[in-house]
């Protein structure tokens, strides 16, 4: 299981970069820098479906699986912010098995000190999007 | 006491703090709620310290003194606004105080197929309830439209809404726009149709003392904590005849004179209309507020508050791909709505806040006016008599830096 302690070395790196950086406004640069590496899911397909709901912003996403039937995320929001920490949870999960995403930890994004940068209704809106992509990849394993 | 906001600052221990991330605290979402003074916290801690105790009832030296600081601050508050203190009712703010005015007098006075007026303007606290209702008795309820252009209602259609109307119910300010509504106008045109009016306030009343007997508006809604007050409490203050017409609407505790098995008795005046343990420390809070904002002429605080917002409002204007809200004219609030084009309002704010900066972002309880202007949300800076010229240019330096940088 991926948790504290024993995350993908991809992750881990970020955790890292994140967790050395204590200037407020160098974090959210890095994290606009991130929100440009997500696989972007173009507005023509945003929908229901694809909604995170308890977000300020317009946040998608759209769990998928790669050819060789590992899990792959698209996304977007047209905060920068949103899309960051999006693309951040994409590059953590990619190329894992769905049944590996099934049960992954949320907690990096407290690791990388996001969650107390973050206001209430964001860190919700980050636990909503995070529970839709995890109940993909459960659904995915069926 | 000439006013300036040095001296206002002097009195407000939460403007020194410094947050987390070493800045200093830049106050800018005063329209949200306002900062306190010593003389307001103090007086809650005295509250608690020497006189605690339930009002009304009991015959006990506290029970007297407590009664006689909360009723005191009744008077004063009610003496502030421009009303008889037999006509303010403690709600715990403007929200309730809407409801209490839908649930009190709405539901005695409102049936099927009567008509009620509002503005596209509302806050949500002056549309639900409404609608509530509206859905209960099948009352219509009529939009007055926004003129985007202009920033205003549109008095035309206002007019012409009024055949059948019941009562009419208007922002006073907008809590987006900063607009202050011709509410003399509205006033007048919902009278000559027998309407009753109800004015939300909520914004005005840190500005304007609002002379509510004078103005004819029929029943008026504020909160204490947009005007250095604490929060939860606020009043929905009535004149004589509307009062004459409103039943009780919570039962139980304070309001009652008599309780019997199969019926019960209501206290008269205000105390109906309070049910329960009263906000006690809130109101003597509220009371010192007003002794404080009382050092100084209101019109000098709003003069130097829509100063800083003109100021502001200025300065976005020549940012590029920035869009600003309002014409900020002699009335009006001191608020200043803004968007950028190309940076969301909430990455916006959050980089603000990395400043030390404290703005609004999203909808503003204020959904189909954000509609109207075809947004979902906007940042917004609202000042307060404590805020100065150095904090209205440190937010414009650093809103024109994140543009310069991320867009």
């Amino acid at each position: 299981m991926y948790e504290a302690g024993s995350w993908p070395i991809r992750l881990q790196q970020i955790i890292d970069e994140f967790s050395g950086v204590d200037d407020s406004m160098e974090r959210i640069e890095m994290l606009f820098e991130y929100a440009r590496e997500i696989d972007e899911l173009p507005m023509s397909e945003w929908c229901d479906d694809t909604k995170v709901h308890g977000c300020q912003s317009e946040a998608h996403v759209l769990p998928m699986q790669n050819d060789d039937g590992t899990f792959h995320l698209m996304g977007a929001s047209d905060a920068k912010l949103v899309q960051g920490l999006m693309a951040i949870t994409a590059i953590a999960l990619e190329g894992l098995a769905p049944s590996e995403v099934a049960i992954f930890s949320s907690d990096y994004a407290s690791e990388m000190g996001l969650m107390n940068a973050l206001t209430p209704s964001r860190a919700n809106g980050f636990r909503n999007m995070f529970r839709k992509v995890v109940q993909a990849a459960q659904e995915m394993g069926e | 006491m000439t006013f300036t906001p040095e001296q206002a600052r002097r009195d407000i221990p939460i403007l020194n703090r410094v947050l987390p991330n070493g800045r200093n605290l830049v106050y800018l979402d005063n329209a949200a709620t306002t900062q306190k003074p010593q003389q307001v916290i103090s007086a809650i801690s005295n509250y608690y310290e020497t006189t605690n105790s339930n009002v009304h009832r009991a015959v006990h030296t506290l029970a007297g003194e407590a009664t006689d600081a909360y009723e005191g601050a009744r008077s004063k508050i009610a003496e502030w606004f421009g009303i008889g203190d037999g006509y303010l009712i403690f709600t715990a703010g403007t929200t309730e105080a809407i409801n209490l005015a839908a649930y009190a007098w709405g539901r005695h006075n409102l049936v099927a197929g009567d008509v009620v007026v509002l503005t596209e303007m509302e806050h949500h606290s002056d549309i639900v309830p409404w609608q509530m209702l509206a859905q209960e008795r099948e009352i219509e309820i009529r939009w007055v439209p926004l003129q985007v252009e202009t920033s205003s209602l549109d008095m035309e259609v206002f007019a012409a809404s009024m055949e059948g109307a019941k009562l009419v119910g208007c922002i006073h300010t907008s809590n987006v726009l900063g607009v202050r509504n011709p509410v003399e106008e509205v006033i007048r045109l919902a009278h000559s149709a027998g309407a009753r009016v109800i004015l939300d306030a909520a914004q005005a009343a840190p500005h304007d003392r609002l002379n509510i007997a004078e103005s004819g508006a029929d029943m008026v809604a504020v909160s204490a904590h947009k005007m250095c007050g604490p929060t939860g409490i606020g009043a929905l203050m009535v004149n004589a005849e509307t009062f004459a017409e409103m039943q009780p609407f919570i039962g139980g505790g304070d309001m009652i004179r008599e309780v019997f098995l199969d019926h019960s008795t209501y206290q008269e005046g205000v105390h109906r209309f309070e049910a329960g343990t009263p906000k006690i420390a809130e109101a003597i809070g509220w009371g010192a507020a007003i002794d404080w904002l009382a050092q100084w002429d209101i019109a000098e605080i709003h003069s130097h508050a829509l100063g800083l917002a003109r100021h502001t409002a200025a300065g976005l204007r020549e940012i590029e791909g920035m869009r600003v809200f309002g014409d900020h004219g002699d009335g009006d609030g001191a608020v200043v709505s803004f968007i950028h084009d190309k940076l969301h309002s909430e990455d916006m704010a959050h980089m603000l806040d990395a400043h030390g900066i404290a703005v609004r972002t999203g909808h503003h309880c204020a959904q189909p006016l954000l509609r109207k202007l075809g947004l979902t949300s906007t940042n917004r800076v609202s000042f307060y008599l404590y805020n100065t010229m150095a904090e209205a240019d440190f937010f414009l330096a650093t809103v024109r830096d994140l543009v310069a940088r991320f867009t």
